[in-house]
């Protein structure tokens, strides 16, 4: 009897230690795989940065799972634009909308505003527009630092020449979740539901293809 | 025979606990939490001469894949790396070094050129204290970005606990 139980114990602990060895290897190879992930992108020094990934792909950051406002009514929101004038989403009712938060820090925000300026100019027409809005820290109880603050934003929307509205305190919208990373994109269609929502920076013909989708999606 | 049974029998029951409590199953997800852009690294204690101006060399280390912009970024829109730090009691830190950005550019802004740090990013902190121990905290504030994307400044904690004999 006591023969048994030696044999079962030392199976089970033989078997506990399998377990712990194949999980041990396990963790060692995902760490493996996600440092070979991580080089897949490369700093160069003044040369620019090699993207094996391409762009749209973050170093070393697995594919990011959809927003869960995908697919819902966006919320709406009011703010203040750089003319001091209060704008709504709702304003723009019927209108495929894009909705894109940025920063005056961002360098990826900087390239995607040039292209944005084109496309406004082709598609407002058919009843597009674009809602910029900064995400820069405001400090709204210091009125002196306040409007410096929103000098650097209205300078560099000049600077820019953005062409389309702009808004201040972006992060104040908590109805549009955890803003983490910029830029973030939401495309949201005429009849007022996000389509689809794009963090950081992609082509300028996914930019266009996604504008689009947002003209064709919810006509009346 | 009962007993080197039981001794088996716990041996086994602890390995398997050890196992389930150290790692996480291949079955089990990780924690979503993105691991800190910056994070400080060392040194936690050093022991200094009391009295004496001492350099207290602090290692950070930016992850893998991204940049932060370092103390003296080229464009004033940017946001620079920069150390905040409340001297305690009998600790008097009379500047911070921070190293010389290296230049980058991304691929889409070639033209923009940046002064960055990435990697390891050593700060040196002139000091000099008093006998005794003290517990210096601070935080580097950053700004971290990748080709892609840009993150909110945070800020990495720091704790040194300076010995001074």
């Amino acid at each position: 009897m006591a023969r048994k139980a030696f044999v079962v114990v030392v199976i089970v602990a033989a078997l506990a230690l399998i377990a712990w060895s194949g999980v041990t290897n396990y963790r060692a190879h995902q760490a493996l795989v996600r440092e070979q992930k991580a080089h897949e992108l490369v700093l160069t020094p003044d040369g620019g940065v090699t993207a094996a990934a391409g762009p749209g792909a973050s170093a070393g950051q697995a594919a990011e799972p959809p927003n869960p406002l995908e697919g819902k009514q966006a919320p709406n929101f009011t703010l203040e634009d750089t003319a001091g004038k209060k704008v709504s989403l709702a304003d723009y009712k019927g209108k495929a909308v894009l909705v894109n938060f940025w920063a005056t820090w961002c360098g990826p925000c900087k390239v995607e505003i040039p292209w944005f300026d084109k496309l406004h100019d082709q598609y407002a027409p058919q009843g597009f527009e674009i809602l910029g809005v900064s995400v820069d820290d405001l400090d709204l109880d210091d009125k002196a630092k306040l409007a410096n603050e929103k000098a650097e934003v209205v300078k560099f929307a000049k600077g820019m020449q953005i062409n389309y509205p702009v808004l201040f305190n972006g992060l104040s919208l908590t109805s549009y979740g955890e803003l983490d990373a910029f830029p973030t994109s939401f495309y949201v269609d005429r009849s007022g539901k996000i389509i689809d929502v794009v963090t950081g920076l992609i082509s300028r013909d996914e930019v266009e293809a996604n504008i689009r989708k947002a003209l064709a999606s919810g006509k009346a | 025979m009962a007993k080197l049974s039981s001794l088996f029998a716990i041996a086994g029951l602890l390995a398997g606990v050890y196992a389930c409590a150290q790692d996480t199953m291949p079955w089990q997800s990780e924690s979503d939490k993105p691991a800190p852009a910056v994070r400080y690294e060392y040194p936690e204690q050093v022991t200094v001469a009391a009295g004496k101006p001492a350099v207290v060399e602090m290692h950070f280390r930016v992850r893998e894949g991204l940049h932060i912009n370092s103390h003296t970024p080229l464009d004033k829109s940017l946001i620079r790396t920069e150390l905040i730090l409340v001297e305690p009691p009998g600790v008097k830190v009379a500047a911070v070094d921070f190293p010389q950005g290296a230049s980058y550019s991304l691929k889409s802004l070639p033209n923009e050129k940046l002064s960055v740090y990435t990697g390891e990013v050593v700060l040196r902190a002139h000091v000099t204290a008093t006998p005794g121990e003290h517990l210096v905290e601070a935080s580097l504030r950053y700004q971290a970005c990748d080709s892609d994307s840009c993150y909110p400044p945070k800020k990495a904690p720091v704790a040194v606990d300076i010995i001074a004999k």
